[in-house]
């Protein structure tokens, strides 16, 4: 284990609450929060517990992360008909 | 699908096959076309549909609307997916295109009968689109997991029984700290240490050191301790509450272990 790994441990120990939302919790807002920071809205203010979750989830901020790119790219037009990204590479 | 949608299917389409010259086109090239063009048209037009639009249409049982809804979701999924998987997944670049896109059109269908089945649980605080994505996304990541994780044991990870490691693992090229900050490392570890082993149980342990240490993804982690992911993120979570109070009461913060190991 290298140093970074215990100290991210580390660090999700302290920043621990009695009340945390669960992965359930997280999946079920997940579509509203990637709208809000697509609206460019602070998701810290509005959606704070699910901004914490996704700090604690891996699982859940992988697929956060995905659900903003493909929403981004249908909202900005960068996809066709057989979802080719036509932006960058 | 609704009177006001078909209507503006059927004027686009004029619209855009007036621009068409079909006199120097071949067959094959009109039918491509043609083709082609519906496609554009019934994806840039899907998006007309409201929500209430989209649950209606999707749970009209053997109608036509139903079947149309289905395949605009189908499309719009299975593009958004193969966007995911050749743009953003570097562990699938060594894919062909056509293997990308049957992944695609594999996690789609998937994600499909999936939505049709839980569309109760939609509360329309969002476009319904974005969270029939969010159950594709979801689909696609879960199965990638499972593949990458194939051959993964968690007894095999957890075999020693020994979580914490000694300062010359963490730092093998040595700390340039001297003896007294080096033993004063030692001691935090072996409170970290300590914590865990008392404060912890077994499974919390194990969950812990697979998730926490390892980063193997809950999903994988869960299904081999035959629980699901909300329960182990919930046994990890208790787990961290418990740590950290053990710590405090060892006198240990956040803030002085950065400092003891900067």
């Amino acid at each position: 284990m290298a140093f970074n790994q215990l100290l991210a441990m580390v660090e999700a120990i302290f920043s621990a609450h009695e009340e945390e939302l669960d992965c359930e919790g997280c999946d079920q807002e997940m579509p509203h929060l990637v709208e809000i920071i697509e609206a460019g809205e602070d998701p810290t203010l509005l959606l704070p517990a699910v901004q914490e979750h996704l700090n604690h989830c891996r699982d859940c901020r992988e697929e956060f992360e995905a659900l903003l790119v493909i929403v981004r790219a249908e909202d900005q037009g960068v996809l066709n008909q057989n979802g080719n990204g036509t932006g960058g590479s | 699908m609704q009177t006001k949608y078909r209507n503006r299917l059927a004027f686009a389409r004029l619209a855009v096959y007036r621009t068409i010259p079909p006199k120097e086109m071949s067959l094959r090239i009109c039918v491509v076309q043609f083709m082609h063009v519906e496609a554009l048209l019934r994806v840039y037009l899907m998006t007309e549909r409201t929500n209430e639009q989209w649950v209606a249409d999707l749970t009209a049982d053997h109608t036509v609307e139903q079947a149309e809804a289905l395949e605009d979701l189908r499309l719009r999924l299975q593009r958004g997916i193969f966007y995911y998987l050749r743009r953003e997944r570097s562990d699938l670049s060594s894919r062909s295109h056509t293997n990308l896109q049957q992944m695609a059109e594999d996690f789609t269908q998937e994600a499909t009968l999936r939505i049709i089945k839980n569309i109760h649980s939609f509360r329309g605080d969002s476009r319904f689109t974005t969270w029939a994505t969010k159950v594709a996304v979801r689909v696609a990541i879960s199965e990638l997991r499972r593949a990458r994780y194939r051959d993964f044991s968690l007894e095999e990870v957890t075999a020693d029984g020994e979580m914490m490691p000694d300062l010359n693992v963490l730092f093998p090229a040595g700390q340039p700290t001297g003896p007294e900050r080096s033993a004063e490392q030692s001691e935090v570890l072996e409170k970290i240490r300590a914590a865990i082993q008392n404060a912890l149980t077994e499974r919390q342990r194990t969950a812990l050191e697979a998730v926490g240490l390892r980063g193997v993804p809950l999903e994988i982690v869960a299904e081999q301790m035959n629980t699901n992911r909300n329960a182990l993120y919930k046994l990890l979570h208790d787990a961290r509450v418990k740590l950290r109070a053990a710590l405090e009461q060892e006198g240990i913060s956040v803030s002085y272990i950065h400092d003891l190991f900067r």
